[in-house]
């Protein structure tokens, strides 16, 4: 039972990242990016093919994060930079989601539509260790750990840089902070690059701890997180934390009561129900606008 | 051959119709997949298990699918724009991972044995749908309608109640959409629950989107386009899903209204234009 919460809540770590790229977004444009979940998916596969050419596990996390980042300033020149105005979201949203379409395809042909298997040279993927009596896969341990110094990391850059200040002048109000001399196209910009890495290298993860890759988890994995940054919170940063921690682990026990098929809905539905009870998400309110990222 | 392009295009038409009968009244559906799943298998339930005809088996899973649109509906047209959205992705993965669950009508496996459609059926339901269209374009109701759309309060001021509204709206559509559901289901002759995906929501919007949702003929145009497009992209057999979601993304961007728009634009459309420009001229 224990191991299956830690199994969770490295799940969780997982669902948080990508959930915190949903929520960065939302936050800045008020967007929806459908074409999060396949650049997560991506990652997978961009980590397969630097492996296959040779490149160290450190190697090919660089060069994860920095594809999926440039995708990420794709994605926002495509699908976003034309419809910036309020009334336009619908419209972002399927042009994100035609993007996302062209990603899975692609990726398809490239890689084939079946799952590919991901080989690290030595031990790093079944080697476990002993903690008080408990056998821990050290890569799932790594992931934890990595994943929430990643959101630490990203948490002080939303509140402590001049980054973060400029991000937050522009979730608050894109004219004003316009006038106050923010170039704003720049911070979108900044804005999808970070989300789009960590989603990469989300993907990355999901790939070393499954070992395959593959090309359909955008739609189960990768949209599942975008039901989380809504019941964490949207636009919350620590929302998205605590709401994927708390799915990963519901998800893991539910699995142990082989309810395996119904936590998919469920997920769902506690959205649904979320979100008519308290539109701001679970930690909606509790913190203030100003951290909001 | 033919058969096919008139029942898929049909199909289509009514469905992109069912997500235009939700954005008049201003709010969004991506959950019309899902209502047209339930349309295939409650129709599908009642012809096969219980020798129901079809004609009198597609109004029932209709007026199903309408009820539970209503009930979903109710509760979930108190959010709006992005939340409204999120409801309705919920809304449909859900019902699509019901009917996966339940083994009555085959779990992940399907369900089959559904026939009786021609190309008839579907022609008469689009003519059917199209002239209570053309009849609601003319009518009051379209005013109403107009008005809740473009701003709620001020509707709600002329003494228009703008959830009731929205909900026969919502419930109209996916009454439509669970018709439409019905007919494709008894033309393909087995269904299973993956070919209801949210990728198929999204189509259906996409569809409406694409062709313009100003007036009632753009929603067609835009299926119609949309189911034949990659017939005739033949030649490009393997790159088909790359060059659609091209050929999506180019017509949003050079088309954002919709290859159909031609309805002036309102005050509330030219403020926000405004706004974007100001928004717009920023950098640096």
């Amino acid at each position: 039972m224990i191991e299956q919460i830690i199994n969770g809540v490295v799940l969780g770590s997982m669902y948080a990242l990508i959930a915190q790229g949903y929520t960065l977004v939302f936050g800045v444009l008020d967007k929806l990016n459908f074409a999060h979940g396949e650049i997560f998916m991506l990652g997978g596969f961009i980590c397969v093919a630097s492996i296959a050419l040779g490149a160290p596990l450190p190697v090919a996390i660089l060069v994860t994060a920095i594809i999926a980042g440039l995708l990420g300033l794709l994605v926002e020149f495509v699908g976003f930079r034309k419809f910036q105005s309020p009334d336009a979201h619908l419209t972002s949203a399927l042009s994100s989601f035609a993007i996302g379409l062209v990603i899975i395809d692609l990726s398809q042909k490239i890689w084939g539509a079946e799952s590919v298997a991901v080989v690290l040279p030595g031990t790093l993927q079944t080697a476990t260790v002993s903690v008080v009596g408990l056998r821990i896969v050290v890569l799932r341990l790594a992931i934890l750990v990595i994943s929430l110094a990643l959101m630490f990391v990203l948490y002080l850059v939303v509140t402590r840089t001049s980054l973060g200040r400029r991000i937050r002048a522009v979730a608050e109000s894109p004219a004003k902070a316009a006038l106050f001399g923010i170039n704003v196209t720049r911070v979108n910009q900044q804005v999808f690059f970070i989300a789009s890495m960590m989603a990469g290298l989300a993907g990355l993860a999901l790939a070393l701890r499954t070992g395959y890759a593959s090309s359909d988890v955008g739609f189960t994995f990768g949209l599942k997180a975008l039901a989380i940054m809504a019941i964490g919170g949207m636009g919350d940063l620590r929302g998205a934390v605590i709401g994927g921690l708390l799915i990963g682990v519901l998800e893991a026990i539910a699995f142990q009561w082989d309810l395996g098929q119904l936590a998919d809905v469920f997920v769902w539905l506690f959205m649904i129900v979320i979100l008519l009870v308290r539109p701001a998400g679970l930690f909606g309110t509790l913190i203030s606008k100003e951290v909001r990222a | 051959m033919i058969q096919d392009y008139v029942v898929f295009v049909g199909v289509n038409i009514v469905l992109a119709w069912s997500v235009y009968v939700i954005l008049l009244a201003g709010s969004l559906s991506f959950a019309n997949g899902g209502f047209m799943a339930i349309g295939a298998y409650v129709s599908g339930v009642l012809t096969v298990k219980f020798g129901v005809p079809l004609v009198v088996a597609a109004p029932i899973a209709g007026i199903a699918a309408g009820v539970i649109g209503v009930l979903v509906g109710f509760p979930a047209l108190r959010t709006r724009g992005i939340y409204l959205m999120l409801v309705t992705v919920g809304v449909a993965v859900s019902v699509k991972a019901v009917i996966e669950s339940i083994d009555y009508v085959g779990g992940i496996q399907g369900f089959g044995g559904m026939v009786g459609t021609t190309p008839w059926h579907v022609l008469g339901l689009v003519a059917l749908v199209g002239c209570g269209l053309t009849l609601l374009s003319k009518s009051p109701l379209q005013r109403i309608l107009d008005a809740v759309r473009e701003d709620e309060l001020s509707a709600a001021s002329l003494g228009i109640n703008p959830v009731y509204v929205k909900l026969t709206c919502f419930g109209a559509g996916a009454f439509l959409a669970a018709v439409a559901g019905s007919f494709y289901a008894h033309y393909l002759i087995h269904i299973s629950p993956d070919q209801f995906g949210i990728v198929l929501s999204v189509f259906i919007v996409l569809y409406a989107v694409l062709g313009g949702t100003n007036n009632m003929w753009g929603p067609p145009i835009g299926a119609a386009i949309m189911t034949l497009i990659p017939e005739f992209v033949r030649g490009l057999e393997a790159w088909r899903p790359t060059a659609f979601g091209l050929v999506i993304l180019v017509l949003l961007l050079i088309r954002p209204n919709g290859l159909l728009a031609f309805r002036i634009a309102t005050t509330r459309t030219k403020v926000a234009l405004t706004a974007l420009d100001f928004t717009g001229a920023r950098s640096d």
